[in-house]
């Protein structure tokens, strides 16, 4: 028990050092106190961290000015406190950061917070991320979100799971390149379930030499 | 050995009669002559059978397969000659510690069953450098360079990166942050403008 105690009495300072040293010499001087407070704050309410970090560092490396910054990386904090009431309202247990993130994403991307929470509720876990993902892409493109939601939760209940959904907007999509309208193209796809064409996998030869980032740990890695 | 003596071999031969030998040579060509009866007696039962009963027995010995003939001549001591070349010999190891110490710069690095493959494809003609900067590097803009082998202005890269869905820009020559025009997915970047995001997915889908 004291050990515990300890540990999480060390790893709070450590951590909020860690973020210290990776922003020193990236952000402006002037933002680093401000933005350093607002990660505090995140891990104070158990939020996600990172996003806020990325967010700086992005704001650093775009030589944006320090007030800029500031003011991004506290919109973000807005949009994950959005995100974690999302997931409270819809009666989900305990979420990941990535899901949080998740749902940041997809309610800034324009997806309506109803049809988030609606999506949240059906669909298991293995799939939200994905299915908040192609329900965000059918949106941008300018269909309906409570239709798309609607075939979404409908390929789920067809056995389709994780990346696959991406697979059924992708396949939304192409119907709607190939001339049909947003209804039609939707409805095509729901006859089509649950046999949408898979993406095609990188051909060989366009991926010899692929190599993986120099640089540390920014990902948001999907739910 | 002792040898024998000559006279037993005429008497052998029927040159001479045994009565005139001494009794100990006589009793040399008795037990000779005795031996030889036994010896023909063998040779005779091994060779007793008719021919075509000896013509069947070797027709019923079975000839050796090909794989047993092959091991015995894998087995066996063969004599190889090499010549050599000289200066091709001095050529071939240097191309064989070429290809042993000089590092493979295009293979491609085993990806991981949650791990993906970005690929970035942008045209830019003219510029001189493109990076990718995103939420997989911390938006590092020199680490991750696109190349334009063909110099046609098209600028490829691939990245391995965990699943997930990350953030990106282009940077030209440097200090022009570009969105990628080709990317299926914007987000507004709360700076003004729009960063371009790409799903990573599981290669082991």
């Amino acid at each position: 028990m004291r050990l515990w105690f300890g540990l999480a009495l060390l790893t709070g300072p450590l951590a909020a050092q860690s973020v210290r040293v990776r922003l020193e010499g990236r952000v402006p001087a002037a933002a680093m106190a401000i933005v350093d407070s607002l990660v505090q704050q995140a891990t104070q309410e158990d939020l996600p961290t990172e996003p806020l970090v990325q967010k700086a560092l992005e704001g650093g490396a775009k030589h944006v000015s320090a007030g800029r910054i500031v003011a991004a990386v506290q919109l973000r904090l807005v949009q994950m406190r959005d995100a974690r009431t999302l997931l409270v309202r819809a009666g989900h247990g305990p979420f990941t950061a990535a899901e949080v993130m998740a749902v940041s994403g997809t309610l800034k991307r324009g997806v309506p917070g109803p049809v988030v929470e609606r999506l949240v509720v059906a669909l298991p876990n293995e799939s939200r991320g994905s299915a908040l993902h192609a329900e965000a892409d059918l949106v941008a493109h300018g269909f309906d979100p409570d239709s798309s939601a609607g075939l979404l939760v409908e390929a789920t209940r067809r056995s389709l799971r994780g990346g696959r959904l991406l697979d059924v907007s992708a396949a939304v999509l192409h119907a709607l390149q190939r001339g049909h309208t947003r209804p039609e193209a939707l409805a095509l796809v729901r006859l089509q379930l649950p046999n949408v064409p898979p993406a095609p996998k990188p051909p060989k030869a366009s991926v010899a030499g692929a190599r993986r980032p120099g640089a540390s740990s920014g990902a948001t890695p999907q739910p | 050995m002792k040898p024998i003596d000559p006279r037993v071999h005429q008497a052998l031969d029927r040159e001479i009669a045994r009565e005139g030998l001494p009794p100990e040579l006589a009793l040399q060509v008795a037990r000779l002559e005795a031996a030889a009866a036994v010896l023909g007696t063998a040779v005779s039962q091994w060779a007793g059978g008719s021919v075509e009963a000896r013509v069947m027995a070797a027709i019923r010995r079975p000839a050796p397969s090909r794989m047993w003939r092959l091991a015995r001549w894998l087995a066996a001591p063969h004599s190889v000659t090499l010549r050599i070349r000289p200066a091709w010999s001095l050529a071939l190891a240097a191309a064989v510690a070429l290809v042993t110490l000089l590092p493979a710069g295009d293979e491609t690095p085993s990806v991981g069953e949650q791990e993906g493959i970005a690929q970035f494809v942008a045209r830019f003609p003219g510029a001189n450098s493109v990076h990718v900067a995103g939420s997989f590097n911390d938006w590092r803009s020199g680490t991750i360079p696109l190349r334009d082998a063909d110099h046609d202005g098209v600028w490829r890269a691939a990245v391995v990166l965990p699943a997930g869905a990350y953030e990106y820009m282009f940077v030209v020559d440097g200090e022009r942050w570009v969105p990628d025009h080709l990317a299926d997915r914007t987000v507004e970047d709360d700076f003004g403008r729009e960063n371009s995001v790409v799903i990573v997915r599981p290669a082991a889908r």
